[in-house]
């Protein structure tokens, strides 16, 4: 079975790639070429600088981007050049090189300071967002995120990433999102390349990203790249700071509900650093005032841990080590109790052959687990599960040329699930019990070429190849249509079975139609073979992931889009409109009233349908200047159908709201002041109301009879923040969330009426009105 | 000595969403009109067959207007209504008021048994069928004075039953205070008791099943163990699970509880076994 599937697999790819080697231009010969590669870092603290460009001034269109360690290579012909270097954020450096041989040149950038009454320099700003071949990606400023307006003053960049357009998010107040219609389990969110199952914090109002740790946060929603696979419908890649190389530093922050404290400095200087930020809620040290015993006692708390030390061997290696820990504790003395949490962590190291050659090596490591503690004494009981990778993978990247490169590589994961177990004391009541551990192995082999294939016709295709199977020992069942067990097979164990293959090709082309404006159009197929089970829509800390079996197909999206990408006012404001059709099949329901926790036949309470989703999204954004920020705005539609639901027909998905609007501003008003505000609006979700009554033992009971046919009233907000700097040192964050007081409906319920229970009536709950919070951050 | 039912923890959102805004005094409700969509009327069945002497009662009614008043469901009358078992035996229920139809010759149910209900209503047919579970009893029940936490002192009322060795067991309780026809098992007098042997197979096992009320001296709590089938634990377990939802925009969509009736009729048949105890508080 294996093997049939994967030859065809192998022989596409092998023929893929000659075909893409043969496709490469031929360098001309009448002049020589040289190649000039190095890093690019700030240079108040060494840290290296993810996109930034090398532009060759005296040649137009031809330039280079810093990859994600900082690297760049760029091949130009023989001749005395101005290089410009530029970063957002950082003032330009123009070096004059003489190119007549190979050579490493590293950058060090100098951040702006605050841009007040700033004069624009033309020629400055990147065009990059017209002539790159990358869309339906944004990469979140961690200087916006920092000063956009947060719920209690707890920055969040899930919160933040949920103001682009085709990101929606869960609910109120939440961090788990939706990318074009796509689930909340269809995002593959990476901290530092390792995967993180459970993103959420505090039942999902905050995410697991500490802010203050966070360099680097770039969303990819469509044209998603080759190197990137696993997931349906996008990629958040999040990488962390590497810590000070020049001097120590201590930084931190005091909130309403949660304090911050980050340490970084240089191991030795200018060769390796480190940086350890760390973070804990102290809400619930409220509830130890209170005089009620259970309460008093009560623990409803979360913290993580952030670590990552670099070290540069030489010019040509570095090596980073970084880690995450973070856990969330609820406990209600002697009645229930929740610890859930996440580790992750990532050894890399980055190789440069020659002076054209990049390649990084990562191994990483990754764990969701909760632990829910059930009664007290030796009643008690104690329920686990969780999900463990382990993942190998290397990427190359060989710079041929300007707008000419190659990358390739490959990833091997290995999956442990562990669905659930119940250990209890010996006189307890319950049983011990354990649900069969399942392993998987996941693969994928990858190549992609960006290429300039007529003059101002770029484009970037791939091809990905992945395969998953499952290991032993295991048992597959086999269900009838009624769900109920038809046979059992059992695999001995080290035995690879029920493999699945895919060939996932990309595509994205860049056509420059003048200047300032482009043309761009992308395909992208994906696969998922791991899949979130869960009694909630949105992450929740019993999170189930199971594997693709004989009864769980992988889910596939192919997903195409259009664009059309216009910078005004010598690149200050950049536009785009893009529009897309997404269709995912195998995508995953449930039976109603699947009982999903501890069930070793779990599979046979799930439903498999198709989904579609398509839109139209507007964006102009400015990036520079004292006034930065963005309008989205999103037009869209997203449906499912599953044979099994709503008697076969198509419904809305929850998540498909009409319209969608986010506005961002953040003005720096003066050296000591900056003021933003974010305000949101959207169509109400999707929700299913009951058509009538009726009464069964003793109770009046509602009567459902189409599903999500009708909508929660529609969704706005606004808020606002201000930063004053107290020197150079300190500074306090005001903030009011929902400043205008809107009653936003979280969730609407109906009643039997007190007055008269004979009736019923509609009650709106309203979640977070306005709310005003101060923060007071330092660094020493 | 208690142990808390599966069903307590599978919504840790819905506890910890509670202890958040109850902390953090945030969330408001208010009332607010919806426009709802008429569906047609729908037939609603309810029939029961215990291991208590009958005559077996099932009820015919029609479903309603969401909003309109809703305790006169209008009852359907003059239809054919059959129970059978699986022993040969088969009664044609006779309608005794409008709605309410009454066995004659099946009279008393027997574990082990599966009875079978046939309802020719208005031109259609539904069916469903029941299989009663062997009797649990329950060993003991008592109360103790509960420590006092906060401001709601009172007593826990203990249920002790043994769990039967082989797989599959599940139960309903019903605990009432005083009024022995008054059902008070829960918080809003909507929720569900429920206990399967999923965790507990085979074994002895205390529940506390403290009443609604505060209990105080005198007061006589009586309590009932249901054993039923799987079909008619899963209904009454969706069916709480609609009357309890958390009511948030994450939870997931709500649907009519799973039946075991067919042609889409509302409602369900059981055939369950009973035990009932009774404590004076003194």
């Amino acid at each position: 079975m294996r093997h049939t599937a994967a030859l065809p697999v192998r022989i596409v790819f092998c023929v893929f790639l000659i075909s893409g080697f043969a496709g490469l231009p031929v360098p001309a010969e009448s002049q020589n070429r040289y190649t000039l590669n190095g890093t690019v870092k700030n240079g108040d603290d060494g840290e290296i600088l993810i996109g930034a460009y090398v532009v060759v001034k005296e040649l137009k269109g031809v330039g280079a981007a810093s990859n994600a360690y900082g690297y760049y290579s760029l091949t130009i012909p023989e001749g005395k050049y101005t290089l410009l270097i530029q970063y957002l954020g950082f003032r330009m450096l123009a070096d004059t090189v003489l190119v007549n041989r190979n050579q490493t040149l590293n950058f060090d950038l100098k951040p702006e300071a605050i841009r007040v009454g700033e004069v624009v320099v033309s020629g400055e700003r990147s065009d990059e967002h017209v002539t790159s071949t990358e869309m339906s990606a944004n990469k979140l400023e961690m200087r916006e995120v920092r000063a956009i307006p947060a719920l209690l003053g707890e920055k969040d960049i899930l919160k933040a990433i949920q103001l682009l357009p085709g990101v929606k998010s869960a609910g109120e107040g939440n961090t788990g999102y939706y990318a074009r219609g796509g689930g909340v389990d269809q995002n593959l969110i990476l901290l530092d390349e390792a995967p993180v199952y459970n993103p959420s914090h505090a039942l999902g109002f905050l995410s697991v990203f500490n802010a203050d740790a966070v360099k680097d946060v770039k969303l990819m929603t469509g044209g998603i790249p080759a190197e990137y696979g696993g997931r349906l419908s996008s990629v958040l890649d999040i990488r962390t700071s590497d810590g000070n190389m020049k001097e120590y530093g201590v930084s931190g922050g005091i909130g309403l509900i949660a304090a911050r404290l980050t340490v970084q400095g240089p191991i030795v200087k200018d060769q390796g650093s480190f940086i350890v930020s760390a973070r804990r809620t102290y809400a619930d040290a409220f509830l130890h005032l209170s005089t009620d015993t259970t309460i008093n006692r009560t623990s409803l708390y979360f913290y993580d841990l952030n670590a990552k030390a670099n070290y540069t061997l030489g010019e040509k290696d570095r090596v980073f080590l970084s880690g995450y820990f973070g856990r969330d504790n609820f406990n209600y003395p002697d009645v229930i109790g929740f610890n859930w949490g996440n580790a992750t962590a990532t050894a890399r190291w980055n190789h440069i052959f020659g002076d054209q050659f990049f390649a990084n090596t990562s191994l990483t490591f990754s764990d969701y687990s909760y632990a829910n503690t059930v009664g007290a004494g030796t009643n008690q009981y104690v329920i686990t599960s969780g999900i463990r990778d382990l993942n190998a993978k290397m990427d190359f990247q060989y710079f041929i040329g300007s707008h000419n490169s190659l990358k390739f590589g490959f990833n091997a994961i290995f999956h442990t699930f562990y669905p659930g177990a119940v250990t209890s004391g010996p006189s307890s009541s319950t049983n011990t019990i354990s649900l069969e551990n399942m392993q998987a192995l996941e693969n994928a082999v990858y190549v992609s070429h960006g290429v300039e294939l007529y003059p101002a016709l770029f484009v970037e295709y791939g091809l990905r190849a992945s395969t998953f199977s499952l290991i032993g020992p295991a048992h597959l069942y086999t269900y009838d249509s009624y769900g109920d067990i038809e046979s059992i097979t059992q695999y001995p164990s080290g035995k690879l079975f029920q493999t699945y293959a895919s060939l996932e090709p990309r595509f994205v082309a860049t056509l420059l139609v003048d200047e300032d404006a482009s043309v761009k159009a992308s395909y992208n197929r994906t696969a998922q073979y791991l899949h979130l089970l869960s009694n909630s829509t949105t992450t929740n800390p019993s999170d189930l992931w199971v594997p693709s079996t004989n009864n769980v197909k992988p889910q596939y999206a192919d997903q195409v889009a259009l664009g059309y990408f216009r910078n005004f006012e010598e690149n200050a404001y950049e536009a785009s409109l893009e529009v897309y059709y997404k269709d995912m099949q195998n995508v995953i329901d449930y039976r109603n009233g699947a009982d999903l926790q501890l069930n070793p036949v779990v599979e046979s309470l799930l439903l498999y349908g198709r989904g579609w989703s398509y839109g139209a999204e507007l964006l102009l954004r400015k990036k520079t200047g004292p006034l930065s920020g963005w309008v989205g705005y999103t037009l869209s539609r997203t449906q499912e159908q599953f044979d099994e639901i709503n008697h076969g027909q198509a419904f809305s998905a929850r998540q498909d709201r009409t319209h969608d609007i986010s506005l961002v501003l953040v003005y720096d008003a003066s050296a000591t002041w900056t003021i933003s505000a974010i305000w949101v609006y959207n169509t109400g979700n999707a929700v299913t109301f009951p058509a009538g009554n009726y009464w069964i033992d003793g109770r009046l009971v509602p009567y459902y009879t189409e599903r999500n046919a009708y909508r929660m009233p529609s969704y706005h907000r606004l808020d606002l923040s201000a930063t004053w700097r107290l020197g150079e040192r300190s500074s306090l964050n005001f903030s009011i969330y929902n400043v205008y007081n809107r009653m936003n409906a979280y969730a609407i319920y109906f009643r039997q009426m007190k007055s008269d229970p004979t009736k019923t009536e509609a009650v709106q709950i309203t979640l977070f009105p306005f709310i005003p919070s101060v923060t007071y951050n330092f660094a020493f | 000595m208690n142990t808390i039912p599966p069903a307590a923890f599978q919504t840790p959102a819905k506890l910890g969403l509670a202890v958040l805004c109850a902390c953090m005094c945030l969330s408001c409700e208010e009332v607010i009109n919806v426009n709802l969509n008429q569906a047609a009327p729908q037939l609603v069945v309810e029939g029961v067959v215990t291991t208590q002497p009958g005559p077996y009662t099932v009820t015919l009614t029609q479903s309603g207007d969401y909003f309109t008043p809703s305790l006169d469901f209008p009852p359907v009358s003059k239809a054919f209504v059959l129970l059978t078992d699986d022993v040969g035996d088969a009664d044609t229920l006779r309608e005794d008021l409008p709605g309410i139809y009454r066995s004659s010759r099946i009279m008393q149910g027997i574990p082990g048994r599966t009875y079978g209900l046939t309802v020719v209503a208005e031109g259609k047919t539904y069916g469903a069928a029941s299989t009663m579970p062997v009797k649990v009893p329950i060993d003991s029940l008592f109360a103790v004075q509960r420590h006092a936490t906060g401001t709601d002192p009172g007593y826990d009322i203990y249920l002790f039953f043994k769990d039967p060795p082989e797989p599959g067991n599940y139960y309903r309780v019903i605990v009432r205070v005083s009024d022995p026809l008054i059902p008070s098992d829960s918080i809003d007098g909507r929720r569900y008791r429920l206990y399967s042997d999923k965790l507990t197979n085979g074994n002895e096992a205390g529940y506390r099943v403290r009443a609604r009320h505060t209990v105080v001296k005198g007061d006589t709590i009586t309590v009932d163990l249901l054993s039923l089938d799987k079909a008619t634990y899963d209904y009454y377990r969706t069916l709480n699970d609609i009357l309890t939802s958390d009511r948030s925009p994450t939870s997931l969509s709500p649907a009519n509880p799973n039946t075991n009736l067919s042609a889409g009729a509302l409602g369900y048949f059981t055939a369950y076994a009973f035990d009932r105890k009774t404590v004076v508080l003194r």
